[in-house]
């Protein structure tokens, strides 16, 4: 009985003590900030603080296509890879969607599911150079990040704009359903994909062992280029689902959608605690990850302009910088401090892990 | 800290600055500025080049790229390493800036954003090994003026400039393969890894 006390006890204070916890509190002591300190004008030109439920409604469309990115990218980035080509293949995917319905005159529900599946195509190149070949995950992407973009580009000629797409389509991305926006029902339905994928089943198991060692992975008999392929399969299915999303919300699509997305979903994967070196990480601190980017960039337009000095958007963006690098300092902290105590005055043959 | 240098606009918020003429060209005439920035970036390739191929400082970078502990083992302070060339890139970049802001009437803090991923691509189509250890300052210089000037050649060539950008991405993943595939041929039993 003690034992199950104790036990019970050390689970309880490993709960508390948890990395989500604290960006949880993060997120709860921005979200209060804003709420007692924002106000903005709402459409009838009423002023209404931050703690509105439109507010939290347009958080919550806002940050859907980065939200679906970074879940695209945490089980990537669980295998110590990386995809910087979800925005560019965001692009692609808008356009190839737009000229499909426009141009070749498909249905939109066809048009949405070959666009889905050209996602799938595309992340299928990635997978092959990068499982297939064992090519350098971060060159790879590059590539295909200046190839997805560059193919769009072309597609239109950098000047076409696919507009007046059906109202039933629009639906998806700028009206309510079930009491949520439309996207949002999408984006938490993917969330609770990933988050059993990663974390309670095998391929998830799967995807950490070949973070922390893809030899060990290979020697223990998992099949690491079936689920390399896999995650980077599924990146370029959900960024694909992230175009059609951006599409419905905007009324558009351009072959410049989603410019500089993957730099945002890798800052809130990784500030969701996700190591870059592989390995490490939870669905939940993406989550929190996204939340938390996604109220400050939207609270800090809610400010008076004495607090946010000049701009919101470039707050936003220096306190996300700021916020990272805290973060990742954190993480290092308790292993440099250990590092530092436990130095040993012969340590000639002493292993240290690879640096990644 | 792409997000940090972000933050950067702060300073300036969008606005444009109006310099003292006496910073544009560094007070020369515009044909003679041209030169001079040309000819500063070149020298200070060429002092760069020749300091990571003969100076000891220089081959330190290269011991701790291509094995941070074997490094150590020879002598070599890795974390002292990182340091100094993470600081020298800062430095350069602030060179860059200057050659920058010399040849506009006007300072833009959004300058140069997009370009960290222009310069990964050009540096690993000159041949330097992203996992570390290999490469020179001239295969970097020389994939980057294979990037650049795909541009002009498309123009050259008749073909729609809205190429570019996948041609820039076809090329590297070719450079990519390419690099691997002779790495293949040259050992025999190639090391499993997923990612380097």
């Amino acid at each position: 009985m003690s034992s199950w006390t104790k036990s019970f006890r050390g689970n309880w204070r490993r709960f508390l003590i948890r990395y989500e916890m604290l960006l949880l509190l993060v997120l709860v002591a921005e979200w209060l900030a804003f709420y007692y300190f924002g106000t903005s004008t709402n459409r009838r030109g009423m002023v209404v603080g931050f703690g509105t439920l439109d507010r939290q409604f347009d958080i919550l469309r806002h940050s859907c296509e980065i939200g679906l990115l970074a879940l695209a990218l945490t089980p990537v980035i669980l295998t110590a890879g990386i995809d910087l080509s979800v925005g560019s293949l965001l692009g692609l995917s808008a356009v190839v969607f737009g000229a499909l319905w426009h141009d070749a005159g498909w249905p939109v529900w066809l048009a949405a599911f070959a666009t889905l599946f050209a996602g799938g195509v595309a992340g299928g190149l990635n997978a092959v150079l990068i499982a297939r070949l064992k090519l350098p995950p971060l060159i790879v992407t590059l590539g295909t990040y200046s190839l997805f973009r560059g193919v769009a580009e072309a597609l239109t000629r950098g000047a076409v704009t696919y507009t007046d797409f059906p109202v039933g389509f629009l639906f998806l991305g700028q009206e309510r359903g079930w009491g949520l926006p439309m996207q949002a029902w999408i984006f938490l339905g993917v969330a609770a994909s990933v988050w059993t994928l990663v974390h309670r089943t095998m391929v998830g198991r799967t995807l950490r062992v070949i973070g922390f060692s893809p030899e060990g992975a290979h020697y223990a008999g998992l099949a690491v280029t079936r689920t390399l392929t896999l995650a980077y399969v599924m990146a370029g299915v959900i960024a694909a689902l992230a175009a059609l999303i951006y599409t419905a919300r905007l009324g558009q699509a351009k072959a410049d959608a989603g410019t500089g997305y993957e730099l945002f979903a890798i800052t809130a994967v990784v500030l969701g605690g996700t190591s870059i070196f592989g390995g490490r990480g939870t669905v939940t601190g993406t989550l929190l990850g996204v939340a938390v980017i996604a109220v400050m960039k939207n609270g800090l337009a809610t400010l008076p302009i004495v607090i946010r000095w000049n701009a919101a958007e470039e707050s936003a963006g220096l306190l996300t910088g700021a916020l990272l690098i805290f973060a990742l300092a954190l993480a290092a902290a308790p292993k440099f401090l250990s590092a530092r105590r436990a130095r040993p005055h012969f340590s000639a043959v002493t292993p240290i892990p690879k640096s990644p | 800290m792409v997000a940090l240098r972000q933050g950067l606009n702060l300073v300036q918020q969008g606005e444009f600055v109006n310099l003292p003429e006496r910073v544009q060209w560094f007070g020369f005439s515009q044909s003679a500025g041209q030169w001079i920035v040309l000819l500063g970036a070149l020298g200070l390739l060429a002092t760069l080049a020749a300091g990571t191929r003969w100076l000891t400082a220089g081959r330190y970078v290269y011991a701790v790229g291509s094995d941070a502990e074997a490094a150590r083992l020879a002598g070599i302070r890795p974390r002292m390493v990182t340091f100094g060339v993470f600081a020298l890139m800062g430095a350069l970049a602030g060179f860059a800036a200057v050659l920058n802001i010399v040849q506009s009437p006007q300072v833009q803090p959004l300058a140069g954003s997009g370009l960290e991923l222009k310069v990964i691509a050009a540096v690993v189509v000159g041949g330097v090994a992203i996992s570390g250890g290999r490469g020179s300052l001239w295969g970097a210089f020389v994939g980057l003026l294979l990037l650049v000037c795909i541009s002009p050649a498309l123009i050259h060539l008749h073909v729609e400039a809205y190429w570019e950008k996948a041609i820039q991405g076809a090329i590297i993943l070719i450079a990519a393969t390419a690099e691997v595939m002779r790495i293949r041929t040259r050992n025999a039993r190639p090391p499993v890894r997923a990612n380097a």
